[in-house]
């Protein structure tokens, strides 16, 4: 027995060992036992606890190292919002369109406003396309809100559109609900005006104005604006204000309706006039 | 010796939090390179205790590394206390051992032996080579964690814990 007790002392040090890695081996064969997930926890919320009170301190070179990764993150996020935003912006416009083209079922060209003006008395936009892609003068610009203008110059590759805030432009029109015809024109500074229409016609502030079917330019239909204002003019016409449908301020994508009117038509009423 | 005890208990629990909180500082991330301060003072202790001391606080500082980690229990525990019990063979000539560069090289062979059990057991089953766990991982790490000791090294004498 006093044998063995010696030989115990003398390998004592490897019978530590070997008792410290079983027990290790156990502990890794372990892993998810609760009792051990436990002690985990309490070991990392001790030392959580120590941590956090050690993050406080600041230490100024990190700090600095990080403020200058944060400011260039901000940058490059700062872009990203910014065309993400332009890209959601777009795709919505674009949505737009493409349900307005499906939906009306009008041989229609989608194309951007390349240049505009809105503070002349002749308001034109410059359009992407021209008579390459079969864009030809007086063909009706328009959006899934309404009616745009039209086109009055075309080149190769671009075109220039009258819209409706131009002295130049006249629109055969009528107040969609009592079917009272009129002309739509710009008095060259803000308003757009419905003319010819008689003191007792029935037009009322809200009335939606559409392109009328006298047109030879636009087809029947297409929305131009709301009556906003009404007033009398003189004794014989009323004065009434229109709202246009399209907010030519936000105008970015149009339409050009490869429309023309009918040849055969026109030329009867020419021939009809020269008599 | 009590108080010796304690102290070696305070050391370790402030490695291991420094290792834990601000190690991250002086490691390289990308290349997987950090140096394990607690191996430093389980090196230290073990060649000033001797092989059972040694082992006993290079399982449970081992342990106490595992419960913070996340990673598997008991592997740490298991690295230290291999680590630790070759190392606590050299006890016998201490004072010459805990000398400046006998140091250094006696915690690069700690960490060495304590990376590769470590190594070897954690990338089981995946598809590192030997090799690449050995250049990559053991080597490089201990290479570091033994230039870290260098701190010791530099540390004054009077004010080793050890001597204290």
């Amino acid at each position: 027995m006093k044998k063995f007790g010696t030989v115990i002392l003398d390998l004592k040090e490897y019978l530590v060992l070997i008792l410290l890695v079983v027990i290790s081996l156990i502990l890794i064969f372990a892993n998810d036992n609760s009792q051990i997930r436990f002690m985990r926890a309490v070991a990392v919320t001790s030392f959580g606890t120590i941590q956090s009170g050690l993050s406080a301190i600041p230490n100024v070179f990190q700090l600095e190292k990080e403020n200058k990764v944060l400011r260039e993150n901000n940058i490059q996020l700062s872009n990203e919002i910014a065309t993400l935003k332009e890209a959601k912006l777009e795709n919505i416009r674009l949505g737009k369109l493409l349900s307005f083209k499906e939906k009306s079922g009008l041989d229609v060209l989608s194309v951007k406003i390349i240049n505009k003006s809105l503070t002349q008395s002749r308001n034109t936009i410059t359009l992407n396309a021209g008579e390459k892609d079969s864009i030809f003068i007086n063909m009706p610009v328009i959006t899934d809100e309404g009616l745009v203008g039209r086109i009055v110059t075309t080149s190769q590759n671009y075109s220039v559109a009258q819209i409706l805030y131009n002295k130049d432009m006249r629109l055969t029109v009528k107040v969609q609900r009592s079917r009272v015809d009129g002309i739509l024109t710009f008095d060259g500074t803000n308003n757009l005006i419905l003319q010819n229409i008689q003191k007792n016609a029935d037009v009322i502030p809200g009335d939606l104005v559409i392109t009328s079917e006298y047109s030879n330019l636009f087809p029947p239909g297409i929305p131009v604006g709301t009556v906003s204002e009404t007033g009398f003019l003189d004794n014989l016409f009323k004065k009434v204000i229109v709202n246009p449908s399209v907010n030519f301020q936000i105008l970015e994508e149009v339409f050009v309706l490869k429309y023309t009117a009918g040849k055969e038509r026109e030329e009867l009423e020419k021939k009809f006039k020269n008599k | 010796m009590t108080l010796s005890y304690a102290k070696y208990a305070v050391l370790i629990i402030v490695l291991a939090l420094v290792q834990k909180t601000f190690v991250w500082l002086i490691s390289f991330s990308s290349l997987n390179i950090s140096p394990d301060l607690v191996i430093i003072a389980v090196a230290y202790i073990a060649i000033k205790e001797g092989k059972i001391f040694g082992c006993v606080t290079g399982f449970l500082s081992g342990l106490l590394l595992d419960l913070l980690s996340g990673s598997f229990i008991g592997l740490l525990a298991l690295s230290y206390t291999i680590a630790a019990f070759v190392i606590g063979h050299f006890q016998n000539e201490s004072d010459k051992y805990l000398g400046k560069y006998y140091f250094l090289l006696l915690v690069f062979i700690t960490s060495l032996i304590g990376n590769f059990v470590f190594y070897s057991v954690y990338f089981q089953g995946t598809v590192i080579t030997f090799t690449d766990i050995m250049l990559k991982f053991v080597l490089v790490s201990s290479a570091y964690t033994a230039l870290m000791s260098l701190v010791y090294i530099f540390f004054p004498k009077k004010r080793a814990i050890g001597t204290a």
